[in-house]
C-alpha cells in the first residue's frame, strides 16, 4: 500500500515539477478525505495539480470554471421537465463527480459559493426535494486567486472551515522553471498520465489512514496547540473542534505518505500550517502563517509540567 | 421592604445545628426558661428557611429580646457577671438567627456562634466537654464555608469534609501557640460566681463530719509518681492540722501572738530560716510526685508529709502542709517532693508545744483521769501510746459511717459507751488522751490512701478517702503520726474504705455503696476508669500546662528564655507551619506529574544546553537529535537510537486508544537512559 | 478618559508593572493581593478577646480556643489564596456595539487540572459583578458589558476578580489587564441622500436596486436563451416556454462613498456611512465601501456587514 502511495506522489510530481512538499500535502488531504483548496496567482499550475492526482487516483474528474454570473443550478444541476413522459427529470450538474476542480471560486457570488460548499460538507445534494447524494469518494479541489485580486467574492471564515488545506504553490526554483520551459504542455502530460492506484486501493489506502496510530503524548499535544490557539492571544478566534479533528487526520494521513503508521510531533508540525493558517485571522494583524509558526513555537512538544 | 437574605440551604443545616449545639450547655446549666427560648426561637428560624413562617417584626424580635432580659434580671438578679452575660448572649445570639436579612448577619450570627460556644469553657473544662465543643466546631466551619458558596446544588457533605480539613489543618498552630505564647499574668482580677463551695475538708472539723463528707464519690485530686511511688501506708495525704480544742470542735488556730506569715514560707521567693533548717535535715525514703487538685475554693493543698517544694505563690507551712496564696478555683498542679520518714521539729519552738498541750478547762473527767492512770503506769510516753493504741485495738470499737450521736462530753461517752464511730472520733479521743497525759498533740486532716487506676499510674483520691489523723510530739523524735483507726479498722489503711466497711458488716457497706453511688458493674467499672485515665491525662497535660511549665519547656528549647527569643520562637513557628501547609496545598496537585519518558527528554535537553549545543526550546525529539546530531556527529548513533526508542514510547506503543494500556517497560526505561547517557559523553 | 491624580497615575504604573496587560493570565503569588475582610477583622477581635479571657480566667482551654481561631485564620489565608492562585483569565471574543451604547467582552476563567476554584466574582470597575465556580480542568466564560464611549478600539479596564472563598475572613484578589478591547461602531446617525455611486441608479434607494441574481419576471422564449433559464414549470402548465428574467448582476454595484459627504465633520460622515451600511443591508441589497484609504468591494451578508462596519469604526484610529 505504501509501493502505490509513493508511486503516486513521484507520478504526480513528474506533472507539476519541484513540488513534493505539496503534492505529498494534497495527496494527505485526498487520504484524510478532506477538500483542498489552493491559493495562487493565475498560471502557477493548479489545474496540472488537480488533474494529475484525478488521473493518478482514477477518479471521475470534472472542472469548473466559477464566474459572477453562476448560478447554483449551474454546478448542482436543474430539473428538466420532459414533455414526452410529462416528468421532472433531474440533469445532474457538473457537482456529481469524484473530483470536482472548482477553479477560481472566489469569483462566483456569495450564493452560489454558498451552494458548493454545503455539498461539500453534507456530501449530497437536494434538488426540487431530491436529496442524492454525491459519488464515494468526493472531493473539491477549489482554486482561489489571491483575495487582493479585484472582482473576487472572498470566501468567508466560516466556508473556509470546510476545506482541511490550504495549500499554495509558489513560483518554481529557477532550476525547475528550465525544466518547466524546455518540457512539453504540463496539462497535457496530466491527461495522459497512466493511473497508478485503482479506485480499489484508493479506498484501503483512506482506511489505512484511519488506522494510524496517535499516542496520547500525541494528542495531547495537539489539545495543547488548539487550546493555545484560542487562549494564547495570537489569534482572532482559535481552532474550532472541527479545525481538531482534521488536524489530526491530515497528520495521520502525512505519517502514513511518509511510510509510518504512527504519528510523531513532525507530522503535525508539518500539516499544521496548511490546515490551520486559512482557519485563523491573526490578533497582531500579520500574515496568520507567522502567527501559526509563533504557536509551534510557544506550545512545547513535549510535556514540560 | 428589602429582599431577605437566604441563607443557603446547604449551609443552613450546619448553621441551625452548630447554633442549636453551642446553646446546649447553656441550656442545660443555665436558667430552665433558656432552653424554652432558644428551642422556640430554633423551631421559628427552621420554619422560616422551609417558607412555613416569616421573618418577626421589629415589635416581636424586641419583645422577645426584652422578657429574656427581664428573665435574666429575675433568675440572676443582675445583667453583669459572667453567668448571667452568657444567658443573655445565648439568648440574643439564637435570636439574631431571626435577624439575618443580609449576609451579614449570617456572618455575625457564625462568628457569634463561635464565641458562645467559646463560654462554654469557661463553665466546664472537662475533656468531655472539649470534645464537644470541638465537635460543634466542625459544624458552625461548615455553615462558614456554606454561607460562601451561594450556589444552590452543593451537597451539605461536602462542606462538612472540607470543614473538617480546615480545622484539622488548623490544629498544628493552634498546639504550637499554646505551648508557646507565655501565659501573661491576669489583667485585672476576675470574680466568678460559678466558683461556689465545694465539698471537702474545712477549717474545722467536728465528730460525723467527715463521715458526711465519705458519702460523696467526688473527685478531691489526683496523684502522679514521678519515679517510685511511695507504699499504701505511707500515703498519708495531709492538707490541714487543727490544735485548737473546744470540747466538741477541732480547729485551726494559732496563738495571738505569732502571726501568719511567721509560720509560711515561700520557698520559690524567700527561705526562711527555719525552712532552710528543715531543708538541711531532710533524710531517709523520698518520693516525688505531682498532684492535679479539682478546684476547692480553698487555699490549703494536699501532699505527703515533709514536702518541699518550688513553685510560685504555694508555701510551705510550719506544720508541714502545704498552702496556696489564693483559694483554687481552677484545677492545680503542683509538683511535690516528700521525705517520709525523716525526723521534723525535735527542735519545735515551746509556744508550739504549749499550745497543742491545751485542753478546755472543764469536760471528759473520766478520760483524763484514765490518762493520768495509764501515763503514770507507764514508764515512757512511747509506752503510754501503746497502751492507749492497745485500747482502740483490744476493746470492742467499731468502724461505722453512721455512729450514735454523743453526749457532752464527747471523748468519754465515745470511749466507755458507744465505742462506734469514724476516724474523726477515734482522732480527737486519741489527742485528747495524749494531751491530757502532757504529750502535745494535734489533729492532721486529709485522705488517705486513693484508688490506683489499672490504665494509669495515677492515683484517685475522692472525697470518701477523707480522713483524720493525730500527730504527737516526742522529745527525741520530734513530731510523730500516730493513726488510731488503723488499730480498729485496719483495713481502712490497706484497702480503703470500702473494703473496712465490709469487713464490719455488710449493711454498712451495702448502704455505702448507694450512698456513693458505685457502679457494680464490671464492664462499667472498666469505661469508668478508661475515661478517668483520659481525664487525669488532660487535666494533667492541658489544663494543668501553666506558666512554670512553659518556661521549663522554653528554657529546655532555647536555652534562656528572653522576650525576643520567645518571640522569635512564634515568629519561626508560625512560618515553618505555615510553609508545611502552603508546600502541601499549594505544590502538590498544581499539574500533573511527567511520564519518564518526558522527564527523560527534559533531562536530555537541559544537559545538551549545559553543554553549548544550540537547540530551541522544544523541539520535537525527532528534530532535536537531527539538530545535534548535525552539531555533534559523534553522537549521532547514540542518539538515533535514544530517538527510536523515544518515538517508540511515546508515540507507538502509548497509543490512546488502548485504552490506559500504560505499562512501563523497564527495558524502554534502561535503553532511553543509556543511549542519553553514551550520546551525552560523546558530546563533552 | 477622566483626568487621574498624581496618586492614581503611580498606582496605575506600579499595577502594570506588577501584572502587565496580556492576553491570558494566570494568576499566581505576584499576581494576587490578599488582605482581611471586616468579618475577619471580627472573627481576630473576638480571638482576642477570647485570649484576653483566658488569661485572666487562667483558662487554658479558653486560651486554646482563642488559638484556634487564630490559627484557623492563618490556615484560612492559605486556602483563600489557593482558591483564586492557579484560575487562568483569557480575553475571548468580543461583540461590537455602536459607540456611546453597549458592547461586550467575553472572558475565559479556567482552572488548571487538578485544582477547582470556587464563587469566583467577575468585575469590571463600577459594574455589577458576575459570580462563578469553575471545576478542575475546565473552562468557563462569562460576556461582561463595557460601555463604548468613543468610536475605534475602547479597551477595557482592569478586570477585578475577587474570592472569599473558604471561609470569608480574608479577600483574595487580582486586576487583571486582559488587554482586551471591544470595537466600537460609529454612532449611526440617519441621513436622507445616500452617499452612493454605482448601481442603476445614483439618487438613493429610492428606485429599487436589483440584486445580482434576483428574480424579475418571465418573458416568452427566445432562441438562444440558456436552457437553465428556462421556466420548465410553466411548461408543464401548458403556458408555453418562458424563460427567467434575472436583473443583471454584473454592473451597478452600488459604492458608499465616503468623499460625496464633503463639507461634514469626519465623525458625521462616518456615522451618516454607517447608517446607510445598516439600512442597505436590512433591505438586503448588494453595498461596497469606499474610504480615503481603504474599501470593501459591494457583496451582502453578515460578514460582508461587519467587515464594512469594522472598516468604519477603525478609520483613523492607530
Amino acid at each position: 500500500m505504501q509501493d502505490v502511495i509513493r508511486q503516486s506522489i513521484t507520478a504526480v510530481s513528474s506533472v507539476v515539477l519541484g513540488k513534493e512538499e505539496q503534492i505529498r500535502l494534497a495527496v494527505s488531504c485526498l487520504l484524510a478525505r478532506g477538500h483542498l483548496l489552493i491559493e495562487d496567482l493565475p498560471g502557477m499550475g493548479k489545474t496540472t495539480l488537480a488533474h494529475a492526482l484525478a488521473r493518478v487516483f482514477s477518479l471521475d474528474y470534472r472542472r469548473v470554471q466559477f464566474t459572477s454570473d453562476m448560478l447554483p443550478a449551474d454546478i448542482l444541476g436543474v430539473s428538466i421537465f420532459n414533455p414526452q413522459t410529462r416528468e421532472f427529470e433531474p440533469k445532474d450538474g457538473p457537482v456529481f463527480t469524484q473530483l470536482l476542480l472548482a477553479d477560481e471560486i472566489n469569483r462566483a457570488t456569495p450564493k452560489t459559493q454558498g451552494a458548493l460548499l454545503e455539498a461539500m460538507e453534507e456530501r449530497q445534494v437536494t434538488l426540487d426535494g431530491l436529496t442524492r447524494a454525491l459519488p464515494d469518494p468526493f472531493f473539491v479541489v477549489a482554486t482561489q486567486n489571491p483575495v487582493t485580486q479585484s472582482g473576487t467574492f472572498p470566501l468567508p471564515e466560516s466556508q473556509l472551515d470546510r476545506f482541511l488545506m490550504r495549500l499554495s504553490l509558489g513560483y518554481p526554483s529557477a532550476e525547475m522553471e528550465l525544466k518547466l520551459l524546455a518540457g512539453s504542455d504540463r496539462r497535457q502530460l496530466a491527461v495522459n498520465l497512466k493511473p497508478v492506484a485503482s479506485g480499489e486501493q484508493l479506498q484501503h489506502a483512506m482506511a489505512e489512514v484511519r488506522k494510524v496510530r496517535a499516542s496520547r503524548d500525541l494528542i495531547d499535544y495537539i489539545q495543547r496547540l488548539l487550546a493555545y490557539s484560542r487562549n494564547g492571544g495570537l489569534f482572532v478566534a482559535g481552532l474550532s473542534p472541527r479545525a481538531g479533528i482534521g488536524l489530526l487526520n491530515a497528520s495521520r494521513a502525512w505519517a502514513l505518505t511518509g511510510g509510518r503508521d504512527y504519528v510523531i510531533p513532525e507530522d503535525v508540525q508539518v500539516v499544521l500550517g496548511p490546515v490551520a493558517e486559512h482557519r485563523l485571522q491573526s490578533l497582531a494583524g500579520g500574515a496568520a502563517a507567522t502567527a501559526t509558526q509563533k504557536l509551534l513555537e510557544s506550545v512545547p512538544v513535549v510535556r514540560r509540567q | 421592604m428589602a429582599r431577605v437574605y437566604q441563607v443557603p440551604q446547604h449551609a443552613f443545616i450546619w448553621l441551625i445545628t452548630g447554633s442549636l449545639l453551642a446553646s446546649i450547655p447553656q441550656m442545660m446549666n443555665g436558667p430552665v426558661w433558656i432552653a424554652a427560648v432558644v428551642l422556640f426561637l430554633q423551631c421559628w428560624r427552621v420554619l422560616v428557611q422551609r417558607g412555613r413562617l416569616r421573618m418577626p417584626g421589629r415589635v416581636l424580635r424586641i419583645s422577645v429580646l426584652a422578657t429574656a432580659v427581664g428573665l435574666t434580671l429575675y433568675s440572676y438578679g443582675t445583667l453583669f457577671g459572667p453567668d448571667a452575660g452568657i444567658t443573655l448572649l445565648v439568648c440574643a445570639f439564637n435570636l439574631k438567627l431571626l435577624e439575618m436579612n443580609k449576609m451579614r448577619d449570617a456572618y455575625v450570627v457564625i462568628v457569634l456562634n463561635y464565641f458562645v460556644l467559646a463560654t462554654v469553657l469557661i463553665v466546664r473544662q472537662d475533656f468531655l466537654i472539649s470534645l464537644y465543643v470541638f465537635v460543634v466546631l466542625f459544624f458552625v466551619t461548615a455553615a462558614l464555608i456554606g454561607i460562601n458558596q451561594p450556589e444552590a446544588n452543593i451537597r451539605a457533605r461536602s462542606q462538612l469534609r472540607y470543614a473538617a480539613a480546615l480545622v484539622a489543618q488548623a490544629f498544628p498552630l493552634m498546639i504550637f501557640l499554646f505551648v508557646v505564647v507565655p501565659r501573661v499574668a491576669p489583667l485585672w482580677e476576675m470574680k466568678s460566681d460559678q466558683k461556689k463551695a465545694k465539698t471537702g475538708m474545712s477549717d474545722s472539723m467536728a465528730p460525723g463530719e467527715v463521715a458526711e463528707l465519705s458519702r460523696s464519690a467526688e473527685l478531691a485530686f489526683r496523684v502522679q509518681f514521678i519515679g517510685e511511688a511511695a507504699p499504701k501506708p505511707e500515703r498519708y495525704w495531709r492538707g490541714l492540722t487543727y490544735s485548737w480544742y473546744d470540747g466538741r470542735r477541732w480547729s485551726q488556730a494559732l496563738p495571738q501572738n505569732i502571726s501568719a506569715s511567721d509560720v509560711v514560707a515561700y520557698p520559690s521567693r524567700f527561705k526562711p530560716r527555719w525552712y532552710s533548717d528543715l531543708e538541711r535535715s531532710a533524710a531517709g525514703p523520698q518520693y516525688q510526685y505531682r498532684i492535679i487538685l479539682e478546684p476547692t475554693s480553698r487555699e490549703w493543698l494536699y501532699a505527703m508529709t515533709t514536702p518541699f517544694i518550688e513553685q510560685n505563690n504555694i508555701g510551705v507551712v510550719s506544720d508541714y502542709r502545704l498552702i496556696s496564696a489564693s483559694p483554687v478555683t481552677d484545677s492545680l498542679s503542683y509538683t511535690v517532693k516528700s521525705y517520709t520518714r525523716m525526723p521534723r521539729g525535735i527542735d519545735a519552738p515551746r509556744w508550739e508545744k504549749e499550745f497543742n498541750l491545751r485542753l478546755p478547762a472543764e469536760g471528759n473527767p473520766r478520760s483524763r483521769a484514765q490518762a493520768r492512770e495509764w501515763r503514770a503506769q507507764a514508764g515512757s510516753d512511747d509506752q503510754y501510746i501503746a497502751r492507749v493504741m492497745r485500747m482502740f485495738r483490744q476493746q470492742k470499737f467499731f468502724y461505722t459511717l453512721t455512729p450514735p450521736p454523743l453526749g457532752p462530753d464527747q471523748v468519754d461517752d465515745f470511749l466507755f459507751r458507744t465505742r462506734a464511730g469514724f476516724c474523726e472520733h477515734y482522732a480527737s479521743s486519741f489527742a485528747v488522751m495524749m494531751r491530757a497525759a502532757g504529750i502535745p498533740a494535734r489533729i492532721v486532716a486529709g485522705y488517705q490512701g486513693g484508688e490506683e487506676n489499672p490504665l494509669g499510674t495515677h492515683l484517685l483520691v475522692r472525697q470518701y478517702d477523707a480522713h483524720a489523723w493525730v500527730e504527737v510530739w516526742l522529745p527525741e523524735s520530734g513530731w510523730v503520726e500516730m493513726d488510731p483507726t488503723a488499730m480498729v479498722a485496719p483495713e481502712r489503711i490497706e484497702s480503703g474504705l470500702e473494703q473496712a466497711l465490709q469487713s464490719q458488716g455488710s449493711e454498712f457497706a451495702s448502704a455505702f455503696n448507694e450512698a456513693i453511688g458505685v457502679s457494680r458493674l464490671p464492664i462499667l467499672k472498666q469505661l469508668a476508669s478508661a475515661m478517668d485515665y483520659i481525664e487525669f491525662n488532660w487535666a494533667s497535660i492541658v489544663l494543668g500546662y501553666d506558666g512554670m511549665t512553659q518556661t521549663e519547656l522554653l528554657k529546655k528549647w532555647l536555652g534562656e528564655v528572653s522576650p525576643l527569643r520567645i518571640a522569635l520562637l512564634i515568629a519561626a513557628g508560625i512560618g515553618i507551619i505555615g510553609l508545611f501547609f502552603a508546600v502541601l496545598l499549594l505544590w502538590r496537585g498544581r499539574r500533573p506529574s511527567l511520564e519518564w519518558w518526558q522527564k527523560e527528554y527534559w533531562r536530555l535537553h537541559s544537559a545538551l544546553r549545559k553543554r553549548g549545543v544550540e537547540i530551541p526550546d522544544h523541539p520535537a525529539p525527532g528534530r532535536l537529535v537531527e539538530l545535534v546530531s548535525a552539531q555533534a556527529p559523534a553522537a549521532a548513533e547514540a542518539l538515533k537510537q535514544w530517538r527510536e526508542c523515544y518515538e517508540g514510547v511515546a508515540y507507538r506503543a502509548n497509543s490512546a486508544n488502548l485504552n490506559g494500556m500504560n505499562k512501563t517497560n523497564s527495558f524502554d526505561k534502561q535503553s532511553l537512559k543509556r543511549f542519553r547517557r553514551i550520546a551525552l559523553r560523546n558530546i563533552s | 478618559m477622566p483626568k487621574l491624580s498624581a496618586v492614581q497615575q503611580l498606582y496605575r504604573r506600579w499595577l502594570r508593572r506588577r501584572i502587565p496587560p496580556a492576553t491570558t493570565v494566570t494568576l499566581n503569588q505576584r499576581r494576587i493581593f490578599i488582605l482581611p475582610t471586616g468579618y475577619g477583622m471580627l472573627f481576630l477581635l473576638i480571638a482576642a478577646m477570647l485570649f484576653i479571657g483566658g488569661i485572666n480566667y487562667e483558662n487554658n482551654l479558653l486560651l486554646t480556643f482563642s488559638f484556634f481561631l487564630m490559627s484557623l485564620f492563618n490556615v484560612a489565608i492559605l486556602h483563600t489564596f489557593r482558591n483564586l492562585s492557579g484560575v487562568t483569565l483569557s480575553a475571548g471574543g468580543m461583540r461590537a456595539g455602536f459607540s456611546g451604547r453597549h458592547g461586550a467582552l467575553e472572558v475565559l476563567v479556567s482552572a488548571g487540572p487538578r485544582r477547582s476554584h470556587t464563587s469566583l466574582w467577575l468585575q469590571w470597575p463600577g459594574s455589577p459583578a458576575r459570580e462563578m465556580s469553575v471545576k478542575a480542568g475546565e473552562e468557563q466564560r462569562t460576556w461582561l458589558d463595557i460601555e463604548l464611549i468613543h468610536r475605534g478600539r475602547v479597551f477595557a479596564e482592569r478586570i477585578r476578580i475577587e474570592s472569599r472563598y473558604p471561609l470569608g475572613l480574608l479577600r483574595a484578589w487580582s486586576l487583571v489587564d486582559l488587554d482586551h478591547w471591544c470595537l466600537a461602531w460609529p454612532t449611526p446617525i440617519e441621513s436622507a441622500e445616500c452617499p452612493a455611486s454605482g448601481g442603476d441608479d445614483d439618487e438613493g434607494l429610492h428606485n429599487s436596486l436589483a440584486g445580482n441574481d434576483d428574480f424579475d419576471g418571465l418573458r416568452s422564449y427566445i432562441p438562444g436563451d440558456s436552457l437553465r433559464a428556462i421556466n420548465w414549470k410553466s411548461l408543464a402548465a401548458e403556458r408555453g416556454l418562458q424563460t427567467k428574467v434575472f436583473t443583471d448582476p454584473a454592473e451597478g454595484r452600488r459604492w458608499l462613498e465616503w468623499d460625496r459627504l464633503a463639507g461634514m465633520e469626519p465623525e458625521m460622515r462616518l456615522s451618516s456611512l454607517c447608517w446607510w451600511v445598516l439600512s442597505l443591508d436590512e433591505a438586503n441589497q448588494p453595498y461596497g465601501l469606499r474610504l480615503p484609504d481603504q474599501e470593501v468591494a459591494p457583496a451582502i451578508g453578515l460578514d460582508h456587514k461587519q467587515q464594512t462596519l469594522r472598516l468604519l469604526a477603525l478609520f483613523g484610529v492607530q
